[in-house]
């Protein structure tokens, strides 16, 4: 597979209150087996050669684990692949020629800072609204002190999964914060450590989702087939379960 | 930004209302079916069955009364979400997909809104034309004589195919509605979450063809009798 020459129609918006707009950049010589963001770089440094301002987009580990990196390409987040964040996609993806749109996150609640950054500090005050459990610090406790059947285990584990990053929001018709919230609840909840505040949680952590601005849950799983960890919808139902739960006991 | 919602204001007290709604109106249909099943068997088990709902008086009205509040609450709560969600998004974005892989979005998922605006103004039409229609009277037994009523409209063909029409729309509501509902509600979980979408769609699909099944057949069995 020889290289790739691209054009790109990439979002650029100076700051949060200035207009933006798709501008079209022409990405040339490009190995198929960089991944999407090291092209990124690739044009940026073209882009700085010329004296331009360069594309600016969040990344940090570059392997999929750290739920900095996304954007969306060409109308899916993440881009086309299953269970992989924008970083983990490769130029072998696409063919010689291809036009490829790369857009922000968007929603009300992830307000654009530049070009392809978003603010999602959003996440982070529905973490700090319940997403914790409390306990008194001090020496570790053994690790299987408390004992936690493997199934529990498992389950909680893979809500634990959530990276943060975001996509579920991007991708839902409705910007919708379901999908990360209910990670969050779903795996504390499952957990022994988590029961003391169950109730509290769900609670704390759906209003705070509500008061961010984000949308309501239409079922349609867009979020989970973009999910780069694949976390399931069911824990929509599990979060929906926990916080009418809540609600009918008293607080 | 918004205040701190309430159950019932915020976005999954809404959803868990919608759900509950939505499942109660599609017990509603089933026994709507059921009881409209009996125009099958003939002019006097459907006028049977038509007098025996009338003579409940005032329990009548009190279910009525009961389906219209549920009906409307369904309407309300998913038209706050539907305002919430349009504000959740201001900027839309310029090139969007559909993203395939596990994703459950239908036709039927994305058209909820514009085929439930349709099924109340087919609930409207469909009340006034049987329950406030012409009222016959069956010289047998001085009861309402509700099969004339419908064997007339059902002579009508374009009036046949409105109905096949709304009832394939009802289907894809019930499509995409069944299963979501049992989600809202927290019913669903990862053995059963497949289950309950193939479910929904099998059941949607035989509220709508049982449904659409009548116009055709009263139209087909009258051409035939004459």
């Amino acid at each position: 597979m020889g290289a790739l020459n691209l054009t790109l129609r990439v979002w650029r918006q100076p700051g949060p209150d200035a207009p933006g707009r798709l501008v079209e950049y022409k990405a040339e010589h490009i190995s198929p087996d960089m991944s999407f963001l090291e092209m990124l770089d690739v044009v940026n440094e073209g882009l700085i050669r010329k004296g331009e301002e360069p594309i600016s987009f969040d990344s940090d580990c570059r392997e999929g684990i750290c739920g900095t990196c996304g954007c969306m390409v060409n109308g899916v987040a993440h881009g086309p692949d299953a269970g992989t964040t924008v970083c983990q996609l490769h130029m072998r993806r696409f063919r010689n020629g291809d036009t490829i749109t790369i857009e922000p996150w968007r929603a009300a609640a992830f307000p654009v800072v530049k070009d392809l950054v978003v603010d999602r500090s959003a996440l982070d005050r529905i973490v700090r609204a319940g997403g914790y459990i409390s306990m008194n610090v001090g020496a570790a406790p053994d690790a299987n002190a408390i004992p936690v059947p493997k199934l529990v285990a498992d389950t909680a584990f893979d809500a634990a999964a959530c990276i943060q990053c975001g996509a579920c929001v991007a991708a839902c018709k409705n910007a919708s914060a379901a999908l990360f919230t209910s990670a969050k609840i779903a795996h504390l909840n499952a957990l022994p450590q988590g029961q003391a505040e169950q109730h509290r949680r769900a609670v704390r952590m759906v209003e705070q989702m509500d008061i961010e601005g984000f949308g309501a849950c239409s079922n349609e799983g867009e979020c989970e087939a973009v999910c780069p960890k694949e976390i399931r919808i069911t824990n929509i139902a599990t979060m929906n379960r926990a916080y009418l739960k809540a609600q009918l006991v008293a607080r | 930004m918004s205040s701190r919602p309430t159950f019932f204001s915020s976005t999954v007290g809404s959803k868990i209302l919608i759900g509950l709604t939505g499942l109660m109106l599609f017990g509603f249909l089933i026994g709507h079916l059921a009881g409209n099943l009996s125009l099958l068997v003939g002019a006097e088990a459907f006028n049977a069955y038509a007098h025996k709902l009338e003579s409940l008086g005032p329990l009548l009205y009190l279910v009525e009364a009961g389906l219209v509040g549920v009906f409307l609450l369904h309407v309300v709560k998913t038209l706050a979400n539907y305002r919430r969600n349009a504000a959740a998004r201001p900027a839309g974005y310029r090139e969007k997909k559909w993203a395939g892989h596990t994703s459950r979005k239908t036709w039927s998922s994305t058209t909820m809104a514009l085929t439930g605006l349709f099924i109340l103004f087919f609930v409207v039409t469909h009340i006034r034309t049987f329950k406030f229609g012409a009222w016959y009277v069956d010289p047998a037994t001085g009861h309402r004589d509700l099969y004339r009523l419908v064997a007339e409209i059902y002579q009508n063909p374009l009036y046949v195919a409105f109905y096949v029409v709304a009832m394939g729309l009802i289907g894809m509501h019930l499509n995409h509605g069944i299963s979501s509902a049992t989600q809202s509600l927290g019913l669903s979980n990862q053995r059963t979450g497949r289950t309950l979408v193939l479910g929904g769609r099998i059941l949607a699909v035989l509220i709508a063809v049982g449904f659409a099944a009548l116009p055709l057949y009263m139209y087909f069995a009258h051409q035939v009798a004459q």
